[in-house]
């Protein structure tokens, strides 16, 4: 293994990035594009749900539950007739009707009182938003009056009742752009050299395959940081993520990621004739990651018989391993097995894919 | 004692699929020529090129590059490279490509300095060492390839067809600088399918469908045929062969 060569073909690809402008831009500009749809759609909880109220209740306990409802995430509309707010939800045009019937206050006291909710429960986040309300407020007005049937006390060992959604998926969208950008940008990188017979005159001199990899790899992980710090920047900046942890500690994650991801670039680029084919990986790289990794849905959330194939995305631990670093504050001592399953992920790929390179030069 | 040889092959035989590129090639070219191997397109010329380079692996047989048996690894930096598709970087500038191939063979980066400024000034694009070769035509990227080859100052040149489209004076001067390099004991490989241009060589080879028809200087391969060009004397010689087969 000599260095120069391995450092000259890391400065060769760094070269090449530098002046392909476009490319650039699309390395920082695609995760920024994705961070800021993720972080509009996803970033806060939902709002303005239109649910009408038919109160006829003869008392005030109902007016002291709306009232513990009011703010953003409920628009509650005033019905008179409980038969023609039914039809606004069939209609489509109300998410719910809340009604309080006319011995509410009586009943509230004795613990037998009734709330009759007609709902549109084909989206579950609007249906537990709702219901989220609901009860929060009449804790909150139970608790007032002094009624309250227990109290449950909130202790966050980590996050907060502050913590969005946002939050929780930002190191996750990290580690996806971190993928995509690389492993893809590598798969094309492999195929214009081979197709222009690079590969081949630069193994006319005495660089080694291991050597042409480990360059790459050096020089596509240091985009990947460049990137990253990007993406993280403007997940500060645009949506005030919280990074409960050490920033280095991630970027050393994301740089396990991102080397591995290039063996792996390098491994599928055999696949692929010219670039057109390349870009055909992207939904073989995009789906799994996205759907089994824990990025967006909690592993819990994914059915047993399918969770073993979530063990096997490299993106699995690179997500776990940003998510305790940036949520909990972790350190290698609780997410050395991540660690030691990227490093694995990267000797592999990489290893492989040296053996691969030279066969397809 | 024999003199020193560039390369030699024995029994060289090189196989894709059914297709044999090369077929039973013996040869032996000494240091400090110019050596011709001339053919059609499908003789096996870049065939005994890449594995002379240790690109691909013989199927049978033999060689010997610089005095080194295959695979060539520890004489490669004293080889320089042209491959017919010229593979240089075109996003690079040419001096990032010369740059780069230099550090590859273990240049120094201040003889890789000097030595691209020399190379530069040979192929005429001394002026141009920072412009990318994406803006360059054919015939500029095929000298940036050329000067990427020469820039380590090899010992042993394999050049894959060097002069396609580049224009007749520019021609004459490679001619000259490879005329000085063999006086200084350097071996230059030129494929080419230009017989008038092979004429200038001191020895050729001529292949056909992988088969080696003749081996000497010019002038010995026309005697030898009673033609009076290198194209009539390939021409004798394949039928030649077509009347032994």
């Amino acid at each position: 293994m000599n260095a120069r060569r391995v450092l000259a073909v890391a400065r060769k690809s760094l070269s090449q990035f530098r002046h392909d402008r476009r490319t650039l831009a699309f390395i920082v500009v695609m995760p920024l594009f994705m961070v800021g749809v993720f972080g509009y759609t996803f970033g806060g909880s939902v709002s303005h749900i239109r649910t009408l109220v038919a109160n006829e209740d003869a008392g005030a306990r109902a007016a002291e539950v709306l009232g513990n409802m009011e703010g953003d995430t409920l628009d509650l509309v005033v019905a008179t007739d409980l038969a023609a707010a039914r039809e606004q939800v069939r209609l489509g045009r109300a998410w719910a009707v809340l009604h309080f019937p006319a011995n509410f206050t009586a009943t509230v006291m004795t613990r037998n009182a009734t709330i009759g909710l007609v709902l549109d429960g084909t989206a579950p986040v609007i249906t537990a938003a709702i219901l989220g309300k609901l009860r929060a407020a009449i804790e909150a007005t139970l608790a007032t009056a002094g009624s309250a049937p227990l109290t449950i006390e909130r202790n966050y060992v980590y996050g907060s009742e502050e913590t969005r959604s946002i939050d929780a998926f930002a190191p996750g969208v990290v580690g996806l752009a971190v993928l995509m950008v690389t492993t893809l940008l590598s798969v094309i990188v492999l195929v214009r050299e081979r197709a222009g017979g690079l590969l081949e005159r630069l193994f006319a001199t005495p660089l080694r395959p291991s050597e042409f990899v480990l360059g790459h790899a050096l020089a596509l992980s240091l985009l990947a940081v460049l990137q990253s710090a990007v993406v993280l920047a403007a997940a500060v900046l645009l949506f005030q993520v919280q990074i409960a942890g050490n920033l280095a500690l991630a970027f050393v994650f994301l740089l396990l990621f991102a080397a591995g991801n290039q063996g792996l670039g390098i491994l599928m680029s055999s696949a692929a004739k010219n670039e057109l084919q390349a870009i055909q990986f992207i939904p073989l790289i995009l789906f799994p990651s996205l759907l089994l990794t824990g990025v967006f849905f909690p592993l819990e959330a994914i059915p047993p018989t399918v969770r073993p194939l979530s063990y096997a995305v490299p993106l699995t631990y690179a997500a776990d391993a940003l998510k305790g670093v940036m949520l909990r504050g972790w350190g290698l001592g609780e997410l050395w097995l991540d660690a030691v399953v990227l490093v694995v992920y990267d000797v592999l790929t990489l290893a492989a894919a040296a053996a691969m390179v030279r066969r397809q030069a | 004692m024999s003199p020193p040889l560039a390369f030699r092959t024995r029994g060289l035989t090189k196989r894709f699929g059914s297709i044999e590129a090369l077929r039973d090639l013996s040869i032996e070219v000494p240091r400090g020529v110019t050596f011709g191997l001339l053919g059609p397109n499908g003789a096996g010329k870049t065939t005994l090129l890449r594995l002379l380079l240790g690109l691909t692996r013989p199927t049978r047989g033999s060689a010997s590059v610089l005095g080194k048996p295959l695979p060539p690894g520890a004489v490669l930096p004293r080889i320089g490279y042209m491959p017919q598709d010229l593979a240089i970087y075109a996003d690079l500038t040419v001096e990032e490509n010369l740059a780069l191939f230099g550090r590859l063979v273990g240049m120094a980066d201040d003889r890789i300095a000097s030595r691209t400024a020399e190379v530069l000034a040979l192929v005429e694009l001394a002026g141009r060492r920072g412009e990318l070769v994406s803006k360059f035509s054919g015939g500029m990227r095929r000298r940036t390839s050329l000067a990427a080859a020469l820039l380590h100052d090899p010992d042993l040149l394999l050049l894959d067809e060097p002069t396609v489209g580049v224009d007749p004076e520019l021609r004459a001067t490679f001619w000259t600088y490879f005329g000085d390099l063999t006086a200084k004991g350097k071996t230059v490989v030129i494929t080419t399918h230009y017989m008038e241009e092979a004429a200038r060589c001191d020895l050729v080879a001529l292949l056909h469908h992988g088969r080696l028809l003749a081996r000497d200087a010019p002038a010995a391969v026309k005697a030898a045929t009673a033609t009076t060009n290198l194209e009539d004397a390939f021409l004798a010689l394949v039928r030649r062969q077509g009347v032994e087969a």
